[in-house]
């Protein structure tokens, strides 16, 4: 069987990902500290965890900002990528379920390839949407207005106060937690564990069939144009 | 000589010497009486009678409750005097030097001091670094004493600004303290600055500013807060059904009511009380101190009114439930500590939600490996 190889993620991405992977684990523990001070010591001191999740947190926004800045100005494919269309959620979606909780375990082929304009399968573009316009947004704005309660005290009174912005910190960094879980898990559904892990860190997927090879170079060139 | 204390429950525990306390005021008294009947037309202290209770003090507070019959040192509010209970004791226990001929003869020095009565505050905070730099009088106006329920904690802290420039402060807490200003504001100075050991919320009616960070709250004054309450009862602005008692309902319709958007609870950490040991205690460096206490240790809040005389008057907030009471207040937070069981359930159930796909999938997974062969 012929394989070639893709270049599947260009680097802003993967700089964006494992900087926000990092600093997303990073605040799952230390912000497990800041809550629950008697039972995880893990960091040290409290006030170390709140130095160390101050400072994650700042470094999640940025590469928030990098991710954004580079798909939606750089390469302009954020909608294409992100943005499920019409077949994704009539029959996409309902495939790639039953891929995955059924037909995997019997061995079949996973009914999405992805190509460097197509990455991700219905159900991916559908959590990813979720995680990056809804839950990411939300964790890092209500965690900048509880970083700067004084100076930001009547946005914070406008928004319904520090209790309400709490729970949506907590509510919300919880399930970024769970994502993680699901997310991680996922991951090493490839055809081996680490299939789908490596090119996230080196850009490069390894591709065994050849139906878009004619894509996939021009889709090459155009990221390596554009940084 | 005679050595009263103040016991918790409020009332006096005398130990010794009551009696002849009582003696000397007497006969003070009866000489104060008998230069009345030889006075001119002159108001005299000895015009006026010192008898027991309510009277006591008239003679004195005749002339040194008035700012026109004398200079603005000597001068004592009435209503604020009267109020403390060195009043009940009366003047002439503290200022033993004065005569019948006063006020045409000044009293000479006074052979009493706080040490007296407050023998074992005295002893205290002489051993302190402070005691030092400031006396009894440096922060204690004998004529307008309160107990520290009596007082807001804002109050408190400006006694400690009085010396300590909230600038300094400012900068040498920064040093350390993460969110500066909004702990400065939030808690009185001698939560961590005297060795007390159990904690209160206070809470309080507070101005909403636009400007700056609430390091200095405003507080509304017994006159501001009467034209929200039409006159009546201020803490009927809270306690609607009047039961002396505050339900969580009813700061949360507090909060609530579009009447009263130029005000908010303003939530405070106090010390049940405060001793006289000033100086930084180490474990107070420790954050955990406060925001590790978990939600068990603080059950007990209070909702302050001012009082006409200047004081507060402490109103209970449904027992045992302070964090939730917090909650009814959308802008005090204490992390780590005020997190709720339901929420803290609920964030449980989310990941574990997450643990679904690796478990369950997983579980799957395995037994199925030899279909991917
Ligand atoms: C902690 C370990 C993590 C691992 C091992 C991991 C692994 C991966 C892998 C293998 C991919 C490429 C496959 C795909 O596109 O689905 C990927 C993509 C992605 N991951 Fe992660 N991830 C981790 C953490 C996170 C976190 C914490 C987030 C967000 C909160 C996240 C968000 C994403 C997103 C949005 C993509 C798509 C990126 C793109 O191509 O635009 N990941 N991750």
């Amino acid at each position: 069987m012929s394989s070639k190889m893709v270049y599947l993620q260009p680097i802003a991405v993967r700089i964006w990902h494992w900087l926000n992977a990092l600093g997303i684990v990073t605040l799952c523990i230390s912000g497990a500290q800041i809550r629950f001070p008697e039972y995880v010591t893990i960091l040290g001191s409290y006030r170390s965890a709140i130095m160390l999740h101050n400072t994650a947190g700042i470094v999640v926004a940025l590469s928030f900002s990098i991710w954004f800045f580079y798909y939606k100005i750089v390469a302009n494919t954020l909608d294409d990528i992100y943005i499920p269309k019409g077949s994704d959620l009539t029959t996409g979606l309902f495939r790639q379920v039953v891929f995955y909780f059924f037909s995997y375990f019997f061995g079949a082929p996973n009914p999405h390839h992805a190509t460097p304009e197509n990455k991700f399968n219905p159900l991916q573009k559908s959590a990813y949407l979720a995680i990056m316009f809804v839950l990411m947004p939300f964790v890092s704005l209500t965690g900048i207005l509880l970083m700067n309660m004084g100076p930001m005290r009547e946005i914070v009174m406008l928004v319904g106060g520090l209790t309400l912005l709490d729970t949506i910190h907590f509510l919300t960094a919880c399930s970024l937690c769970a994502f993680i879980f699901t997310h991680v898990y996922l991951a090493t559904l490839g055809s081996t564990p680490m299939a789908y892990i490596k090119p996230m860190w080196t850009g490069w997927e390894k591709v065994e069939n050849h139906h878009d090879a004619e894509n996939s170079l021009v889709d090459r060139s155009q990221a390596e144009h554009s940084h | 000589m005679s050595r009263t204390y103040l016991n918790l429950k409020g009332g006096f525990a005398v130990k010794h010497g009551y009696r002849s306390l009582l003696t000397k005021q007497s006969i003070v008294m009866v000489l104060f009486s008998v230069s009345c009947i030889a006075a001119g037309d002159q108001a005299r202290a000895a015009d006026y009678s010192f008898g027991d209770g309510t009277g006591k003090n008239e003679a004195c507070i005749a002339c040194h409750g008035n700012q026109t019959k004398v200079i603005s040192q000597n001068y004592i509010d009435p209503k604020k005097f009267g109020h403390t209970t060195h009043a009940k004791f009366g003047c002439t226990t503290c200022h033993d030097t004065i005569t019948s001929d006063h006020p045409a003869v000044k009293p000479g020095a006074r052979t009493t001091s706080c040490g007296d009565c407050h023998g074992d505050t005295v002893s205290q905070y002489s051993a302190s670094i402070h005691a030092k730099n400031a006396p009894c009088s440096g922060c204690h106006n004998p004529h307008r004493v309160n107990s520290s329920r009596e007082i807001a904690a804002t109050e408190m802290n400006k006694q400690c600004a009085a010396c300590h420039s909230n600038i300094k402060i400012t900068a040498s807490h920064a040093k350390w303290l993460p969110q500066t200003e909004l702990h400065l504001g939030a808690i009185a100075c001698v939560t961590c600055h005297s060795k007390a050991e159990n904690y209160v919320i206070s809470i309080y009616i507070a101005k909403r500013e636009s400007t700056g960070p609430d390091t200095k709250p405003t507080l509304l004054t017994y006159e501001e807060l009467l034209k929200y309450s039409n006159g009546d009862n201020l803490q009927y602005l809270i306690d609607k059904n009047r039961d002396n008692y505050i339900s969580l309902d009813e700061l949360r319709k507090f909060n609530r009511d579009p009447s009263n958007k130029n005000i908010y609870l303003k939530a405070m950490m106090t010390p049940v009380k405060p001793t006289h040991s000033f100086q930084t205690f180490d474990n107070r460096w420790d954050c955990t101190f406060c925001h590790g206490s978990g939600p068990e240790i603080m059950q007990t809040s209070f909702l302050s009114f001012p009082e006409q005389n200047g004081t507060f008057r402490q109103v209970a907030i449904e027992k045992g439930a302070s964090m939730d009471a917090l909650r009814a207040i959308p802008n005090f937070y204490l992390m780590g500590s005020t997190r709720n069981g339901v929420l803290n359930g609920i964030g449980l159930l989310i990941i574990a939600g997450g643990m679904v796909m690796p478990v369950g999938h997983g579980f799957l997974r395995f037994l199925t490996r030899k279909n991917r062969k």
